[in-house]
């Protein structure tokens, strides 16, 4: 029987869950995946626990629905999370072991490794993952496997990725009033990274945004490990908060000029006096336009501002001009028109938008980027189920 | 506030207080207010009162002083919480251009955004015969309630008071005037009729609102609703337009002889006069113990915050912000909008929350 998995993601505008199947070290498949609209979510931030709680019902409810139109039925009792917002951290934490032999060996290495995973969090924080870097031995860095090597001390040097801890509980409390256990929280950025690069893109330097309705993630991988990653608060719902401020409409109305009209660009429209429509969402309003240009200029604003804000940074850690496998752009934000020329120009690095890798099962997916970082967790729930440290009866499974 | 009622009267100042209490007094059943002001005097009468910057100004009032003022009601503004709970809409009433009314109205207003509490403010601006350094006071608060209140009418009182009234009369009598106006909307709101209006109805229209205008008219007689519509098209107070209308709102106040015909030659008169392509929504109230007889008809129009019809505020955004920040006040508008009770995003101490455009200063070209 194949091994069944299933990841969560409450995101600001929209729930995710996703399941996938796949026998031991075989390829995944993404047997079933929905989403439905989020309520009770700010900022990636649940503001009330019963409606996040009936975002997730339903979306159990889609899922269980499109399960029978396949002709099976899964009962998902648990799930890993995945988690965004700008109470995730990432910092730096060292573990080191002394080399008596004056050769590195595998004691050496898992005592650096052991050493490492012991160093605390802050309070009130829920570690989310512990990523290894590099290795230093004595003054050489920069190592990959320092096995066999001749030194003194051994350092590793690793990120401790964690997050606020009564957000992970609320989230938790969400998921358990639907019925749903959380497995454990993991990390959208690095999900959605792990999800859409490849090794050699890696090592050889890329950078994946994963933009989403609350905030924007991002993880940088230099010669093959994570060097930086975290997330700003800045997210697509922002776009539609300037629209409707700037052209005092409805938030639904902006969100649709969002998704329909606007571009990331200036100028990708014909002609200067061209006109965008707002439908009128009541009797309380009438029908309008407003030009393409304002808008634009009002979405062009807040993109330029944001990928600025990555730029300078990477650029303050020296990581940006290490990226020679461009950018990854994964979430929903990505669907935006012209992002990507917009966070060419602006981060100086090619970008493309990331279609998940390594799994099956999105194929017919128009926009496969809105589903990275749930893929990116189901991924990793298969890597930790074949490194056999948990995972036992997580399904109950019943076929019609 | 009744038992049952969403809605809270807020009266701000001297002034507010002696507006609130007649809308209560005329009102005539349990309507719920609570009073606000620096001076303690104020206290004694009906009405629960908050008493703001009793350390500052040990109850003794601003002096006219709009700064002492604003400063007292930012110590002492959370007092207002317990008389907030569950309530849905606040009413605030107040007179600029004096110290209290012109300093604590728009921190009052801010509180209760804070507290996701929706607010209409109906505000007196002050005599010409008052001098200019009242009027500025005015004016630089009227900016800034505009921003942060979610709908303003501003009631000149020279408008409220004609020529020939006695001066010594004349501020009572304008503060009567908007509180029988004020009293109006209430019972539109809050009185069942064949159509009802309620207080989550008002919420939803005023969401984005900016200024206002607001008149009430009471006429009797064979012809009372085309007199009505006829007082209404010469109402000075509905005659200033700052912009062109976006909404109407309409209240047909009268006992049980309200006639169908009566309520159609309201509703087309009024569309006729100030906008027949706009939003109109008509709300009645059926009181015959109050208007047995007579009828009468509240007006609100919804302005389009300076803006042409299908345009975009942000040109009134960006020079409304400029404003703010020249005002002695200086408090300016959050531009927050749905995040404005999240927790911030700061980069380099700028709030990313607030539209990069407007923190930019990018004008758009419409």
């Amino acid at each position: 029987m194949s091994d069944l998995y299933a990841a969560l993601e409450i995101g600001t505008t929209r729930t995710v869950l996703a399941i996938a199947e796949a026998e031991s070290g075989k390829r995944l498949k993404i047997t079933c995946h929905a989403e439905i609209p989020s309520t009770g979510v700010r900022k990636s931030q649940i503001l009330s626990i019963p409606d996040a709680t009936q975002s997730i019902r339903s979306v159990l409810r889609e899922i269980e629905k499109r399960q029978l139109a396949q002709g099976s039925k899964v009962t998902i009792a648990n799930a890993f999370l995945v988690v965004s917002g700008q109470h995730v951290l990432a910092t730096h934490a060292e573990g080191q072991a002394l080399v008596n032999s004056g050769t590195v060996g595998n004691d050496e290495i898992n005592e650096a490794a052991r050493v490492a995973r012991q160093i605390p969090i802050p309070k009130g924080r829920e570690l989310l993952d512990i990523i290894d870097q590099d290795y230093v031995l004595d003054n050489r860095g920069g190592l990959a496997d320092p096995k066999g090597m001749s030194g003194n001390i051994l350092k590793l040097n690793t990120l401790q990725v964690h997050a606020d801890a009564n957000r992970i509980r609320d989230a938790k409390s969400a998921a358990e009033g639907a019925r749903l256990e959380i497995r454990e929280p993991v990390f959208a950025a690095t999900c959605a990274a792990d999800a859409v690069t490849e090794d050699h893109e890696k090592k050889n330097g890329v950078l994946v945004l994963d933009l989403g309705g609350g905030s924007t993630g991002y993880a940088a991988y230099v010669n093959g490990y994570l060097v930086s990653s975290g997330v700003i608060g800045v997210g697509g719902d922002h776009i539609t908060n300037d629209i409707a401020s700037a052209f005092q409409t409805t938030n639904a109305q902006a969100e649709s000029l969002k998704i329909t009209t606007a571009s990331a660009e200036l100028g990708q429209y014909a002609g200067e006096n061209a006109r965008a429509h707002i439908g009128g969402f009541s009797s309380l309003m009438e029908s309008r336009t407003i030009s393409r240009r304002a808008l634009d200029t009002v979405v062009n604003a807040r993109l330029k501002e944001l990928f600025t804000i990555i730029r300078e940074t990477l650029e303050e850690q020296d990581i940006l001009n290490h990226l020679h496998a461009g950018c990854i752009l994964t979430g929903g934000g990505a669907n935006l028109s012209e992002i990507e020329s917009l966070a060419e120009k602006t981060l100086g690095l090619a970008v493309r938008r990331g279609r998940p890798l390594g799994v099956d099962g999105l194929e017919k997916e128009n926009n496969p980027w809105n589903f990275a970082a749930v893929t990116g967790a189901l991924l990793y729930a298969q890597k930790t189920d074949d490194s056999g440290s948990f995972f036992d009866g997580l399904f109950g499974r019943f076929f019609k | 506030m009744t038992a049952t009622s969403p809605m809270l009267l807020l009266g701000i100042g001297t002034a507010g207080a002696r507006i609130a209490r007649g809308v209560s007094r005329a009102y005539g059943e349990n309507l719920r207010f609570v009073l606000t002001d620096t001076d303690a005097t104020t206290a004694e009468g009906d009405g629960e009162f908050t008493l703001l910057g009793g350390d500052r100004l040990a109850g003794r009032g601003a002096g006219g002083d709009i700064v002492a003022a604003r400063l007292a009601a930012e110590d002492s503004i959370s007092r207002l919480d317990p008389h907030l709970e569950g309530v849905r809409l606040a009413v605030i009433v107040t007179c600029l251009g004096g110290g209290t009314g012109g300093g604590a109205t728009l921190e009052t207003v801010k509180r209760l955004a804070a507290l996701g509490i929706p607010s209409i403010v109906f505000a007196t601006l002050p005599f010409a015969f008052e001098g200019e350094d009242r009027q500025r006071n005015a004016r630089g608060v009227m900016s800034m309630l505009e921003e942060a209140a979610n709908a303003t009418f501003f009631l000149p009182l020279d408008k409220l008071v004609g020529e020939s009234d006695n001066m010594s009369e004349a501020m009572r009598r304008a503060c009567d005037t908007v509180a029988s106006g004020v009293t109006l909307f209430w019972r539109l709101i809050e009185k069942p009729g064949y159509i009802k209006l309620d207080a989550d109805h008002v919420r939803r229209l005023i969401q984005g609102v900016g200024r206002g205008r607001f008149a009430a008219v009471t006429c009797q007689g064979p012809n009372r609703a085309a007199d009505a519509v006829d007082a209404l098209m010469r109402s000075e107070l509905l005659a200033t337009a700052q912009a062109p209308v976006r909404a109407i709102l309409c209240g047909v106040l009268a006992g049980e002889d309200l006639r169908l015909s009566e309520l159609t030659t309201i509703s087309n008169g009024v569309q006729e006069t100030f906008g027949e392509r706009v939003t109109f929504d008509l709300g009645t109230v059926n009181d015959e113990a109050t208007f047995s007889g007579r009828l009468s008809v509240v007006v609100m129009l919804f302005e389009m915050n300076g803006r042409e019809p299908g345009a975009p505020a942000v040109g009134g955004a960006l020079s409304r912000r400029k404003k703010a920040k020249s005002n002695p006040l200086g408090v300016g508008p959050t531009g927050r909008g749905r995040f404005n009770n999240a927790e911030r995003t700061e980069w380099h101490g700028e709030d990313l929350d607030i539209p990069t455009f407007i923190r930019h200063n990018i004008s758009l070209e419409f």
